[in-house]
């Protein structure tokens, strides 16, 4: 057993904490002033792209090796998460405004053709200027029932025609593309649902809205409409013939999940964020000394550190493709509570203060609630833990 | 790299452990905690399969391994009966000052005959609050509870050093609010001999941090037990039309005990991975057994709870979970001497980062 990353992943997370000290605080700071996302054409993007960030995972060679067929495909989760981490610890908002195909490039990579690889990830694989991606599931009436959207896709000859409405998608405004989920029959449930990937400027995609946020304000999560929104064939992911492979594993439900424990480790990065700042403000303060809050900084710290063991546990066996739908749960659920807490308790330790509006820890504690809607909420992911461990029936019959 | 690969050395000793206490131990927890004591063929057996002496040096007849084969194994020991895991384990966490403080010749004239006399026991008491006496090579105490029924060998650690006792010691019988299988005990000491004494206040902090990772491993064992009884319990019992563990309360409860198990394994294990690792590690051992102590009061009072009715009854092992999880929750100056430790270094480690960063 090891407990330490590598001295090569120890070095990637030094680098992105310089750039987080001078860079990434700073701005996720300015956006929370001035209560708005930071803009797309803002120089921080240009220097990022320049320091070989906003990048896809995808390449030719990887496509080629994919095709290579039965290999098994060690994976990097772990580095991922731990730079993840890092990142959010400076500032979460501002990680998720980082440009690059984001939370819709997993999509792309398990479903699209080779063809639609290189079409929409292409453009990212050395971008000439920050480009987006954006990942559209939710709606106004259905987020943790994802079987219950209501978007609507219609063939239309060698077309599809989109209907409906999205909320909260992630960078949606300044995206090249957004991958949206839409259901030819809502009386399939997830059978029925396809996903399309709907470029700037199609028509009948617009109403742009970007949500006003509690915090997280460093990135936009914007609502949109698909009004009639045609699009050509080669749009569907995966094509036809995937949906109708797919229809033959009805059910089977994916071993393993690389997002989530990517999730809760942001939120443990919140909650580092928060416990450091709490304890050099008690140490500022004189108040170590005091029994009652060294104990819930202690307790924050042993919490924090158990969260991070989980999503590393979780990580490392996605990397060797080994089942960790119960790990990955587990991180989840654990996480945002402890990184709730973890602020919480800065706040407290700030004491009026913390009132204020103006300190960090303040603007932390606005931050981290979101960590336990995302990516499945705490209910979710207890529901899923409990399919494995007890066989809880799905909600649907 | 991180990498939570036991290896094939450390996964055939926990499948032996495993082994060994299903077959012995769990079917005769009962039986253990009414005589007291672990059947003498069951200590034999514990011998042959290698792993009594744990930690004890090749040199002094142990087998030599670490910290992190230990809190395997005593994870499937408790899990099976955490009682008896302390009365097979003779020498018990009073190796741990040996080894630190004394070295090669004291484990030789003081551990070995404890190791070679079956059902003998050697017991460690930490006196953080200076409630032992010394005087002129004598020392007088009164100690509440120690979970044994015999003593050969009584080291007392404290924050500079420890001493070592084995005449002098009056006991007296306890019926003991759990752990049975080891024993019960009251200790009083007025004036006995000191037979050994050690000073060294690194030695006796590496030594305390030991014993509390010890206790930890324990309380994993035990809850983890709790944790899969109740389940598989929820799961045949059914209440208004369904398995309880299909109504939604009972569904989130299981997966948050579940949840509580796998994480505060998780800290032990790194624990004993830095105490190998030649880390003095008391900061790492104390949180791991606070974190311990208090998710094993989360888990084996809802263990009971699912039972319902049936979880207070002594027919089912949950009842008996909740007693050893509270008890060993006591061991060595408990929750608030640990918090104590632990909370130190946030004073002083300089800087954020207290946690350890990513890439710590
Ligand atoms: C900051 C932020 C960014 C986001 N970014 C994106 C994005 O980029 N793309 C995207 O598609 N979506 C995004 N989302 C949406 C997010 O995925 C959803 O908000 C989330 O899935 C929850 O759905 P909901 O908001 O509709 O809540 P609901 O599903 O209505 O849930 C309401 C409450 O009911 C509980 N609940 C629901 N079902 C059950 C059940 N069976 N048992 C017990 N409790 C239950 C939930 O846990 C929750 O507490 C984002 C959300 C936020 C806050």
């Amino acid at each position: 057993m090891d407990f330490a990353p590598d001295a090569a992943t120890r070095k990637r997370v030094e680098q992105l904490s310089q750039l987080g000290r001078a860079q990434i605080r700073p701005l996720g700071l300015e956006a929370d002033r001035l209560g708005r996302p930071t803009p797309p054409d803002h120089p921080f993007f240009d220097l990022l792209i320049q320091l070989g960030q906003g990048r896809t995972r995808w390449s030719e060679e990887s496509e080629a090796k994919s095709r290579d067929a039965s290999r098994s495909r060690g994976g990097s989760s772990l580095v991922t998460l731990c730079l993840a981490e890092e990142l959010s610890y400076w500032d979460r908002g501002v990680a998720v405004s980082f440009p690059g195909p984001g939370l819709a490039e997993p999509s792309i990579l398990s479903m699209g053709t080779p063809d639609q690889k290189r079409r929409f990830l292409g453009p990212f694989v050395e971008p000439d200027r920050p480009r987006w991606g954006s990942f559209a599931m939710t709606e106004p009436g259905a987020g943790s029932d994802v079987a219950g959207i209501e978007a609507s896709a219609r063939k239309d000859g060698r077309h599809w025609v989109l209907n409906g409405a999205k909320s909260f998608a992630a960078n949606a405004s300044r995206a090249d593309w957004i991958v949206v989920f839409a259901t030819v029959d809502r009386s399939l449930g997830r059978e029925g649902h396809r996903a399309f990937v709907v470029e700037r400027g199609a028509p009948g995609l617009g109403n742009f809205a970007i949500e006003r946020k509690m915090g997280l304000k460093a990135y936009e999560s914007t609502s949109f409409t698909l009004e009639d929104c045609r699009l050509p064939g080669e749009n569907l992911l995966g094509g036809e013939e995937h949906y109708a492979r797919r229809a033959g594993f009805r059910g089977a439900m994916k071993s393993f999940n690389a997002t989530r424990p990517m999730v809760a480790a942001m939120a443990v990065g919140i909650g580092r964020a928060a416990f450091d700042e709490a304890r050099v403000f008690a140490r500022e303060h004189g108040r170590l000394a005091d029994a009652r809050v060294r104990d819930r900084l202690e307790r924050i710290r042993r919490r924090l550190r158990a969260a991070r063991l989980l999503c590393w546990r979780a990580a490392w066996l996605a990397d060797r493709a080994q089942p960790n739908i119960l790990e990955a749960s587990m991180a989840k659920a654990v996480a945002p509570e402890v990184a709730l807490e973890a602020a919480c308790l800065g706040m407290e330790i700030l004491g009026e203060v913390g009132a204020r509006g103006d300190h960090l820890i303040e603007k932390l504690f606005r931050d981290v609630k979101a960590m336990d809607i995302v990516e499945g909420t705490g209910q979710i992911q207890r529901i899923i833990m409990a399919r494995r461990l007890v066989k809880l029936p799905s909600e649907r019959g | 790299m991180i990498d939570f690969e036991l290896g094939d050395e450390l996964a055939l000793i926990r499948e032996t452990a495993l082994g060994f206490a299903n077959d012995q131990l769990r079917p005769r927890d009962r039986e253990f905690e009414k005589a007291r004591a672990v059947a003498a063929e069951v200590h034999e057996a514990f011998r042959a399969i290698g792993l009594g002496a744990i930690e004890v040096p090749e040199e002094q007849g142990g087998a030599g391994l670490g910290a992190l084969a230990r809190v395997l194994v005593f994870e499937e020991l408790a899990a099976a009966d955490a009682g008896a895991a302390l009365a097979l384990d003779s020498l018990g966490p009073a190796l741990y000052p040996l080894l630190e403080l004394a070295g090669g010749d004291a484990l030789d004239a003081l551990a070995r005959p404890v190791l070679e006399r079956t059902g003998a026991r050697g017991v460690l008491v930490w006196d953080g609050a200076g409630r032992v006496r010394r005087e002129r090579g004598r020392v007088s105490a009164e100690i509440p509870w120690v979970p044994t029924d015999r003593v050969d060998l009584l080291v007392i650690l404290d924050p500079t050093g420890a001493v070592c006792v084995s005449e002098g010691i009056a006991r007296s019988e306890l019926r003991g609010a759990g752990l049975r299988a080891a024993g019960a005990s009251a200790l009083r000491l007025e004036d006995a001999p000191v037979r050994a004494a050690w000073e060294g206040a690194a030695g006796a902090r590496r030594a305390l941090a030991r014993a509390r990772l010890y206790a930890a491993a324990l309380l994993v064992g035990v809850m983890r037990a709790a944790s899969d009884f109740s389940r598989e319990y929820a799961l045949n019992r059914e209440a208004f039309g369904r398995p309880i563990a299909h109504h939604q309360a009972l569904a989130f409860l299981i997966a948050d005990m579940a949840t509580a198990v796998e994480s505060t394994r998780l800290l032990v294990q790194e624990a004993a991975w830095r105490i190998d690792g030649g880390e003095e590690a008391a900061e790492p051992c104390a949180t791991a057994f606070l974190e311990a102590a208090e998710q094993a009061m989360f888990v084996t009072p809802n263990a009971l709870q699912i039972l319902g009715g049936h979880g207070f009854m002594q027919d089912y092992p949950v009842e008996k979970f909740m007693r050893e999880a509270r008890t060993l929750g006591l061991l060595f100056g408990g929750t608030d001497a640990a918090r104590e430790e632990a909370g130190r270094e946030l004073d002083t480690t300089p800087g954020p980062a207290a946690v350890g960063g990513a890439g710590a």
